[in-house]
């Protein structure tokens, strides 16, 4: 329990230096936004309002001054006014937040449903004819640009096939290829470490004497292998957590879906810093706690280890 | 088939059997037989194909990557040319498996139960009940709390007898056991091989025993075939292969086993020497304790001991008795909580990092396992002479040479990296890099228990050679009481941290007064022929 | 005990041939970087003005890769375009190396105070997903290519630095280290002798892994538009213009192979280079 409040106290502490280290960043912006994006007469602020948001943000004072008053709102959940719509950022990200996780959740699951396939199917075929290919998928699948699969599924499936179309994003059959070109690259990483650790696992002598016992192929994956290998894909797949928020950058943008990641798209052109701090923060709250809840949760699934030792990480080290 | 048939026939018949991984050839044309009820040992060091043998009767080869030819015949029927589907039902029913290492022989994230299920699912058992009293048979003390187990949390010893278990349960009519002892500490291995016998007759199961140790083999097996690069070189009763070898390896091998030859070195060991000096070592009254997750362990308590100017002193105790901690102790490794330690008469204990560099140049280290005791990426050259660097001696490549001829290796390898280099060569290196400073002290942890026994022969004879010549003083870590015999001229023993007996190898060793110290001593395989074992 | 630690001999150490797979990325490596030193010399073609006239011809003889909408060689572009590509992705794994090499050598020798701070650093550079945080960086710098490349390089700089971290504990902790400590080797003999070259065998590995993820998250900076304009041809813009043109879909496709040919073999020779370690 100690070990757990400790760990909670660390995640805290990174969500905080995260938002320090972001604000940082962002203020060494060469542009000065009180003219760049307040005084832009497309925005069409009044003065009154101008007045309002440089003194809500201190815009006129020292940068370690902005940086305590920024910080001490965000502690309390404030995380400030848009530059350029002046509505609370809080409500623009909770407009477009569900269509992100709704796209994440589906990504991820297209990620594991591909993965372990592909795990199943070198446990399966024979050596010589498709299993050879099969273990390429991975390869190919992070060498592929994300947005270069989400522009050959729209061209194949939306153009030519027309099964959805991408204006008229929110559809089921759109979300799922949305989630097919943000999961694609992801299912490479998990697939990697699983059919690693198949073949780790397969190789060791436990499984050697599991067979002696008479266990047949299905028998050996089902009873002992699948267990182990899956483990370290729980490592994996909280560290993927921050590739489905980064990519739907990309994704949201080409399938014309509105989310985060067009939330951030479009806050970067217009230079709304507050925006793209509150998202930036907010991906890092949900990877930070993401891989609390893996590593307080990991003992559980594996008796070898107890809370507040180090998970196991994937046998074959794959750059995170 | 009739019962008689059933007790006496032959069960497994091996002929030219051949075995290749890619191109590489391991076994060639291998043949014996085993009858009903009997045992046969496959003796061989590393490479020798023994383990290969044993898993292409269990047709475990590595899947796509071995490939086996010629006959195996289990039963009168060939089982090499059989599908998977056909063998598989021999497999478990039949033919059962112990495996050398048991912490890797079980699936470490699933429950003892669980894995013991699938053997008692074998004769079509679903309960638990079959299971804990196999358990209870092979003297497992709360079969219970081993069902509900996982791997990690039995030792070494209790996940032997329940891998032994699984075996026996489905009462197969071989077993094939493959080094089942080897990762076991000496009076564990010798409980697990008697329960093996006791089971073997019990049942009337046959033995198929893989072993690097001629005397385990020769004691427990009443036929024997000794392979050497996947080729039988001798093969034949006990009695006559052991007691009589024809062939020049199996001579060789029997002369390089310790248990048989107590007094191989005598000549050396007993050479002349100065009397009457101080000791060259003097450990008084040493303790030390971790604490670890807050509990205090007492690794090393009040331990005392002398050593002889040119003379090997044995620390010999089981895993976890304390011997490591104290070589780390007498290396100034570590602080001892109380206690003094003296080399050469200068003190270690309480000593600045500086000052006790200038006593590290007459004490050195050889470690256990020469694969990770050398930096992979060094060559030879740099490794035997870092430390003439880092203490400015001068002529370096000329003591460099000077040390790898005193240690036996050629001039040809200075220019190679460890990984080029054999786990004898390796040790030499090891061995070489602790001579070149001319030091007076040389501490070996353990330096040959990574090694086949002809390796170790090869570097027990340089060591001792250079003893003698140099009068060199030694402190030798070992587990293995056979070998201590041979080499040491004194001995402590160590259990849970305390000596519990010392004094003269012999009089310790052939007239033990503790009953720890009987235990290890009776722990030393004999071999068939009891006069030839002179240990016990 | 015996048997176990002796197996792994000296058997991995006969000359292995190099399998073809890893000579063919060899050689699709070597042609890009070739490209990205010396475009003019691979075409004679200008990438920045067209033939209006032969404007979206496909792939022919004479345009290998066709012809965009300015009736520009897209041959010649690719090749232009792999010169700040490549380059950029270079002087990222350059960044992501130094830096994060440096944090995670002092994190892991230096340890104690050094290693606390200089570790919840590297938790928050991880806690950032890698392509948002290019993305603030390169906005905050301004939308450049050159900018492009430092914010890769910034976004990696954790990895990089957590597995130098990782690799020094384990290498500190190896026994040949304690042996050359009890050799007399100090601190710095150590570090500078033992430590950091191996340590170093899996940074570098790391490095060439990271190269290929560096050419794709550059490429995905460029596609939104944050490098250079047009009317420079990185990669990734080609595609981003490409797709407009439904029509000539030679215009997507072909910058993304030559892309995907080069990370593809990238990852190959680090997956051979992982192995033959």
């Amino acid at each position: 329990m100690k070990y757990a409040l400790r760990r909670v106290l660390q995640a805290v502490v990174v969500v905080l230096l995260a938002y320090v280290f972001t604000f940082v960043v962002i203020s060494v912006l060469p542009g000065d936004p009180v003219t760049n994006t307040l005084r832009n007469p497309q925005n069409g602020f009044s003065e009154e309002e101008i007045q309002r948001i440089v003194a809500y943000y201190g815009l006129d004072r020292p940068v370690h001054e902005q940086l305590w008053q920024s910080l001490s709102r965000f502690v309390v959940g404030d995380l400030g006014v848009s530059l350029r719509s002046g509505l609370p950022v809080s409500r623009l990200i909770s407009e477009v937040l569900s269509s992100t996780l709704v796209l994440a959740a589906s990504a991820l699951g297209v990620a594991l449903v591909l993965a372990f396939a592909i795990g199943f199917g070198t446990q399966y075929l024979p050596k010589r004819y498709g299993q050879g290919l099969l273990r390429a998928f991975p390869s190919l699948f992070l060498s592929v640009p994300n947005f270069v699969i989400g522009l050959l599924l729209i061209n194949v499936f939306a153009f030519q096939l027309g099964l959805f179309r991408v204006i008229d994003s929110e559809g089921g059959l759109a979300t799922l290829f949305a989630a097919i070109a943000l999961g694609i690259p992801v299912s490479a990483r998990i697939a990697e470490v699983l059919v690693a650790n198949l073949d780790h696992e397969s190789a060791e002598e436990y499984a050697s004497v599991a067979r002696s016992r008479g266990l047949g192929r299905t028998g050996l994956l089902l009873r002992h292998l699948l267990k182990p290998s899956s483990l370290p894909v729980v490592t994996v797949v909280a560290l993927a957590v921050g590739e489905l928020l980064g990519g739907a950058v990309i994704t949201e943008q080409i399938f014309g879906r509105t989310g985060i990641g067009s939330l951030v798209e479009r806050s970067v052109t217009t230079q709304d810093l507050p925006v793209l701090q509150a998202v930036v923060t907010l991906a890092a709250i949900v990877f930070v706690g993401v891989n609390l809840i893996a590593d307080l949760v990991y003992p559980l699934l594996d008796p070898r280890v107890r809370l507040g030792e180090s998970r196991s990480r994937p046998k074959v080290e794959v750059a995170a | 088939m009739a019962p008689q048939d059933r007790l006496t026939g032959e069960l497994l018949r091996v002929e030219g059997l051949t075995v290749s991984y890619g191109d590489h050839q391991v076994v060639t044309d291998v043949g014996f037989s085993l009858r009903r009820g009997e045992s046969l040992a496959l003796i061989g060091e590393s490479g020798s194909g023994k383990s290969t043998i044993a898993r292409s009767v269990l047709r475990l080869l590595p899947r796509g990557v071995g490939r086996a030819t010629g006959t195996v015949e289990f039963e009168g029927q060939e089982i090499l040319s059989l599908s998977e589907r056909r063998f598989r039902p021999l497999r478990g029913r039949r033919i059962g498996f112990v495996p050398q290492d048991p912490g890797n022989s079980l699936n470490p994230v699933r429950t003892i139960g669980v894995q013991a299920q699938e053997a008692a699912a074998l004769i079509g058992e679903k309960g638990p009940e079959v299971v804990l009293e196999t358990f209870d048979q092979v003297g497992l003390d709360n079969p219970r709390r081993v069902y509900d187990s996982y791997p990690h949390q039995l030792s070494g010893g209790m996940l032997q007898r329940v891998l032994i278990g699984l075996t026996v349960l489905p009462r197969p009519a071989l077993i094939v056991a493959d080094e089942p002892t080897s990762a076991l500490d000496v009076t564990i291995q010798k409980r697990i091989l008697d329960l093996l016998s006791q089971l073997r007759q019990d049942l009337n199961i046959s033995l198929l025993l893989i072993t690097h140790d001629l005397a385990i083999a020769a004691e427990r097996a009443d036929s024997l075939v000794v392979l050497k690069d996947g080729v039988v070189q001798e093969a034949g009763s006990t009695a006559s292969v052991f007691s009589a070898p024809s062939s020049e390896y199996a001579r060789k091998l029997h002369a390089d086993v310790p248990a048989l030859n107590p007094d191989r070195y005598q000549h050396l060991r007993d050479s002349d020497r100065p009397v009457g000096e101080p000791p060259r070592i003097e450990v008084r009254g040493v303790s030390k304790t971790f604490t670890v997750d807050g509990k205090v362990l007492t690794a090393v308590d009040d331990v005392s001991f002398s050593v002889a100017p040119g003379t090997t002193h044995a620390l010999v105790g089981e895993s976890g008795s304390g011997k490591t901690t104290t070589i780390r102790l007498l290396l100034g490794l570590e602080e001892p909580d109380s206690g003094s330690i003296t080399v050469a008469g200068e003190e270690v204990t309480r000593r600045s990092h500086a000052s006790l560099r200038s006593v590290r140049r007459h004490l050195q280290l050889v470690y256990q396992n020469p694969f990770t005791s050398l930096d992979p990426l060094w060559t030879v050259k740099r490794l035997v002479g870092e430390s003439l660097d880092r203490y400015r001696v001068g002529d370096r490549d000329e003591r460099v040479r000077e040390a790898l001829d005193s240690v036996g290796l050629s001039q040809d390898l200075l220019s190679r990296r460890p990984t080029a280099l054999s786990g004898g060569q390796r040790q030499r290196v090891a061995l070489a890099r602790a001579l070149v400073l001319r030091p007076d002290v040389i501490v070996l942890d353990e330096p040959t228990s990574a090694l086949d026994v002809s390796v170790q022969a090869g570097i027990v004879e340089v060591m001792l050679t250079l003893q003698a010549s140099l009068g060199l003083t030694y402190v030798f870590v070992s587990h293995d009481l056979a070998l201590v015999r041979q080499l040491a001229h004194t001995v402590s023993v160590m259990r849970q941290g305390r000596i519990v007996e010392s004094g003269p190898v012999a009089a310790v060793l052939d007239n033990p007064q503790e009953p720890y110290t009987r235990a290890l001593v009776d722990s030393i395989p004999a071999g068939a022929d009891p006069v030839a074992g002179g240990v016990s | 005990m015996s048997a176990a630690v002796a197996l792994p001999t000296v058997r991995s150490f006969s000359t292995r041939s190099v399998p073809v797979g890893v000579v063919i990325s060899f050689a699709v490596v070597v042609f890009v970087l070739a490209w990205s030193f010396l475009p003019g010399f691979f075409t004679s073609h200008d990438p920045a003005v067209g033939v209006p006239a032969d404007k979206f011809q496909g792939p022919s003889s004479a345009h290998w890769f066709g012809t965009d909408h300015l009736g520009r060689d897209l041959f010649a572009r690719v090749v232009h375009g792999s010169s700040s590509s490549v380059t950029s992705a270079l002087i990222a794994v350059l960044i992501a190396v130094v830096v994060g090499g440096l944090i995670g050598l002092v994190a892991g020798f230096v340890g104690g105070w050094a290693d606390t701070v200089l570790s919840r650093l590297v938790d928050v550079l991880l806690a950032i997903p890698e392509f948002l945080l290019a993305v603030i960086v390169v906005s905050a710098l301004g939308f450049e290519t050159i900018n492009v490349a430092i914010a890769t390089g910034v976004s990696a700089v954790g990895v990089f630095a957590r597995v130098m971290r990782s690799e020094v504990l384990k290498t500190r902790r190896a026994v040949f280290v304690e042996a050359s400590y009890l050799q007399g080797g100090a601190r710095w003999h150590i570090l500078t002798r033992h430590v950091l070259p191996n340590a170093s065998r899996s940074v570098f590995t790391l490095a060439v892994l990271q190269f290929g993820f560096a050419i794709l998250i550059i490429a995905g900076l460029a596609f939104l538009g944050y490098g250079d304009p047009p009317p420079a041809s990185d990669w990734g813009l080609l595609v981003s213009v490409g797709k407009n043109y439904p029509l000539a879909p030679w215009l997507v496709y072909a910058p993304a192979l030559v892309m995907i040919a080069t990370v593809l073999s990238v990852n190959r020779i680090s997956r051979w280079l992982r192995k033959t370690d």
